[in-house]
């Protein structure tokens, strides 16, 4: 059984441990949109196998298709009872088939937006993110390249309610868009010069970064915002009752990292904590996906968004910015008057 | 008929939206959860309606071509796989759950309807669909019945066998068949119901299935039993039932698999132990008290036992469980392949086939882990295999002809609950014998005069 990975094929041994029992199928949001066996990951395995054999060539147009519909949210791990890492399988799989000029446009952008610190720099100097200091902890805030731009305050939250935690705005990007997006030694390059520029505990607040990080670095370096806050907190009183909160799960924090009792310990802390059905499931904005295929992405958050409209919630939380994004857009243009915000945006609101 | 030609003529007959033919879907649809078998079929089709389905059966009557219905795919023992090339019948469009009716304890599903959706379904009702198979979370109605799926609670419940009333099918003449109904009783004719059953395929296409629901037990218990072997482990079954107790859960996993499982999922089991065997009950808290407490003083005076425990609360039962259900996975992790078997046997000859698929395992050099359904006799050696090893993968073809024989000696049966399939083809003869079979082919030709319903498998 082979462990190496040689260049343009998969790596064999993770391909053989799929037992093709199909319990991921349930699990599976594009597959739940469709039935179709190939939009499930036990479907999409099989054609990783064609591909490999050469069964399919990897110019098919209906294997990459599906590389690209998959959402990427790894809810498939979690119920996998052999232990495929699906997570990795994909980034080999987009590694391969959208190298060089066959990535995607927006991807491409999306890249040149975050390819030098001084980029990512250039991106945000107009928000108001957390200014630059020396903590006294051996604890760095990464400060994710889009979160800084479209949600400074979620940085500046942490540097109110953590005195200690040091802040550098020199920092680059960690290296996960790229891994997701078929670039994974970009990804890992990425990831290794961030650990090198934040020394110490990598406190994360963006859970798609906070994986990436913690599947290159090791999960004893990184540690995601709710994972690592620990004191005790007081309820947050709206109209004399606690306030109604909610939690969206990031996909790569729970079935990456393995952390979704942490936040929903804290909420339950600050007020009245209501379970969203299916919280566990994408949102649909999935990194880059909500930009790529935007259709699909809407399909995905609509049952989703029906029933946060039901809950009557004051607040719904995210943990990780694209969650964010795609939560807001989605509760505005249904007219939900339910707040989208992070959780440490949360805790700065608590008494 | 050209594969292009196919799919174009059933996408006018249905709409394109019904219809796949890309490689990458045909790939896709090319294999089930068996290992080792694989077929591309020509093309797939996802009827919404029993009207849809009737039209694609007729049309691939009139073309002569294969279609095999199929569902989540589950199955483990080839029924699916497109051995033959023709139309994958794709049934997961048709997922609706039409009535739940709780005083009548019945409901009316259509067959992409999954085992968990009904359960969680009646569930709100107070009300149970018994039958658990081990892929229940992903296995459909419609493929429980056709395979008649067993699962954890045989002794005491049965089978899928014993919780249909009736059924809406699609012959391979196109016909639509009702066949029983709403009633507990009801013996007007044959029981073609009852024939439907696991017929895998071969007879008709469900659209429309009526189960039997039970009241939702109220308590559960469960405890766990350290032996020497599974022979004694065996032992210690027969002698739970023979003192009247009929619990829900009597399964057992031998020294392979307990290493395995404990390996992987590091629940604190006993790795020195030859067999773990774990017990428990269902119902009221009264009874289920009763009948654990007595299966852990037989299990307590029985020849070979080295430990007795009873999980204090729920969190350690469903520990019991979940060790009990990862076992084939767990197996899976020492190799690249493994091959799951499915014989059942008569209780009493349990600790005899269980010796004997030990010295099987030897005689062959292979690796074979044996973990089952104690209560029903029916025994799953799995045998972990490198499928890049042809020396191996043929002792291993080799042993299954032993394990079969074996199973047939002691008055037992090639398959318990995972169907006939392509996979157990080559045996059925010697199960079922001449007349038998001779039978079964004269019935499919009545129910499928052109044989093109799953085509070479039972009554082919």
């Amino acid at each position: 059984m082979s462990t190496e990975r040689s260049e343009g094929k998969f790596t064999q041994s993770k391909l053989d441990r799929c037992i093709s029992c199909g319990y991921c199928l349930p699990a599976c949001p594009t597959y739940q949109l469709t039935g179709e066996e190939q939009s499930s990951p036990r479907g999409r395995i099989t054609l990783m196998r064609a591909l490999q054999d050469g069964r399919l060539p990897f110019s098919d147009e209906g294997a990459t298709e599906q590389a690209s519909f998959c959402l990427g949210c790894r809810a498939c791990e979690p119920v996998c009872p052999a232990g495929v890492e699906y997570g990795v399988l994909l980034e080999e799989w987009r590694d391969i088939t959208w190298r060089g000029r066959k990535r995607p446009l927006i991807i491409k952008a999306l890249f040149q937006m975050v390819q030098a610190p001084w980029r990512v720099n250039v991106m945000s100097a107009l928000s108001p993110v957390a200014r630059n200091r020396k903590g006294a902890t051996q604890v760095h805030l990464a400060l994710g390249c889009f979160e800084r731009r479209l949600f400074p305050k979620v940085s500046k939250a942490v540097a109110k309610l953590a005195p200690d935690v040091s802040i550098d705005r020199s920092q680059g990007c960690c290296g996960a868009l790229h891994a997701h997006n078929g670039d994974l030694e970009g990804g890992k390059e990425l990831a290794k010069e961030l650990g090198k520029k934040l020394p110490g505990t990598i406190l994360s607040t963006a859970g798609g970064c906070a994986a990436h990080l913690s599947a290159v670095l090791g999960s004893d370096r990184v540690k995601e915002f709710s994972q690592w806050w620990s004191a005790p907190l007081a309820p947050i009183m709206k109209n004399g009752r606690p306030i109604r909160i909610g939690l969206q799960d990031s996909c790569h924090l729970r079935n990456g990292m393995g952390v979704f009792k942490e936040p929903r310990k804290l909420l339950q802390q600050l007020g009245e904590y209501v379970e969203v059905p299916n919280a566990q499931g994408c949102c649909g904005a999935a990194g880059s996906y909500s930009l790529l295929r935007s259709r699909d992405s809407k399909k995905v958050i609509a049952p989703k968004v029906a029933a946060i409209k039901t809950l009557e919630l004051d607040y719904l939380v995210s943990v990780n910015p694209g969650c964010t994004r795609q939560l807001k857009t989605a509760l505005r243009r249904a007219r939900v008057k339910t707040k989208v915000v992070h959780i440490a945006e949360l805790i700065a609101l608590a008494p | 008929m050209a594969a292009q030609s196919l799919a174009s003529a059933l996408a006018s007959l249905l709409g394109a939206d019904r219809v796949l033919d890309d490689a990458a879907a045909r790939e896709a649809y090319s294999r089930d959860a068996t290992p080792l078998f694989k077929g591309l079929p020509e093309v797939i089709v996802a009827p919404h309606s029993t009207a849809e389905v009737s039209e694609v059966v007729k049309f691939a009557r009139s073309t002569k071509t294969p279609i095999i219905a199929r569902g989540a795919g589950s199955n483990l023992c080839a029924a699916t796989v497109p051995l033959n090339g023709g139309i994958v019948l794709s049934m997961m469009q048709m997922k609706q759950i039409l009535e739940v009716s709780r005083n009548e304890m019945l409901a009316v599903v259509q067959p992409g309807v999954s085992t968990q959706q009904l359960d969680d379904a009646v569930a709100k009702e107070g009300l149970m669909y018994v039958p658990d198979p081990g892929s229940k979370t992903v296995s459909t109605l419609g493929g429980n019945v056709a395979t008649s799926a067993g699962g954890l609670r045989g002794l005491k419940y049965g089978t899928t066998k014993n919780y249909i009333l009736g059924l809406e099918a699609v012959l391979g003449t196109g016909e639509i068949i009702r066949t029983g109904g709403r009633l507990v009783k009801d013996v007007a004719g044959y029981d073609i119901t009852r024939l439907l059953i696991g017929s895998e395929g071969t007879l008709a296409i469900f659209t429309e299935i009526t189960t039997v629901l039970s009241p939702r037990p109220k308590s559960s218990k469960y405890g766990v039993a350290y032996f020497n072997n599974l022979a004694e482990a065996s032992v210690a079954v027969d002698s739970i039932v023979a003192s009247g107790i009929l619990p829900a859960t009597l399964e057992f996993l031998d020294n392979t698999c307990i290493k395995a499982v404990e390996d992987f999922a590091h629940l604190g089991l006993d790795k020195e132990a030859g067999a773990l065997l774990l017990f428990g009950d269902d119902g009221s808290a009264d009874s289920v008290e009763k009948s654990v407490t007595a299966m852990a003083e037989i299990s307590s005076a029985a020849r070979g036992v080295r430990a007795v425990t009873l999980a204090p609360d729920v969190a350690a039962a469903d520990a019991l469980l979940y060790a009990r259900r990862c076992s084939l996975p767990a197996l899976a992790r020492l190799g690249s392949m493994s091959i799951l078997e499915d014989i059942s046997v008569p209780r009493p000859q349990l600790s005899r086939a269980a010796e004997a698929i030990e010295g099987i395992g030897e005689k062959y050099s292979l690796l074979i882990g044996t973990f089952g359904h104690a209560g029903d006799g029916n025994l799953h050696p799995t045998i972990v295999i490198n499928k890049d090893d042809a020396d191996e993968v043929a002792r291993a073809e080799k042993s299954l002809a032993d394990i079969f024989n074996l199973a047939l000696d002691l008055g037992g049966t090639i398959t318990g609950e995972h169907g006939v399939g392509s996979a157990k083809l080559p045996y059925l003869k010697q199960k079922l014998g001449d007349v038998s079979l001779a039978l079964h082919r004269n019935i499919k030709s009545v129910f499928d005069p052109d044989g093109i319903l799953n085509p070479g498998r039972v009554g082919s």
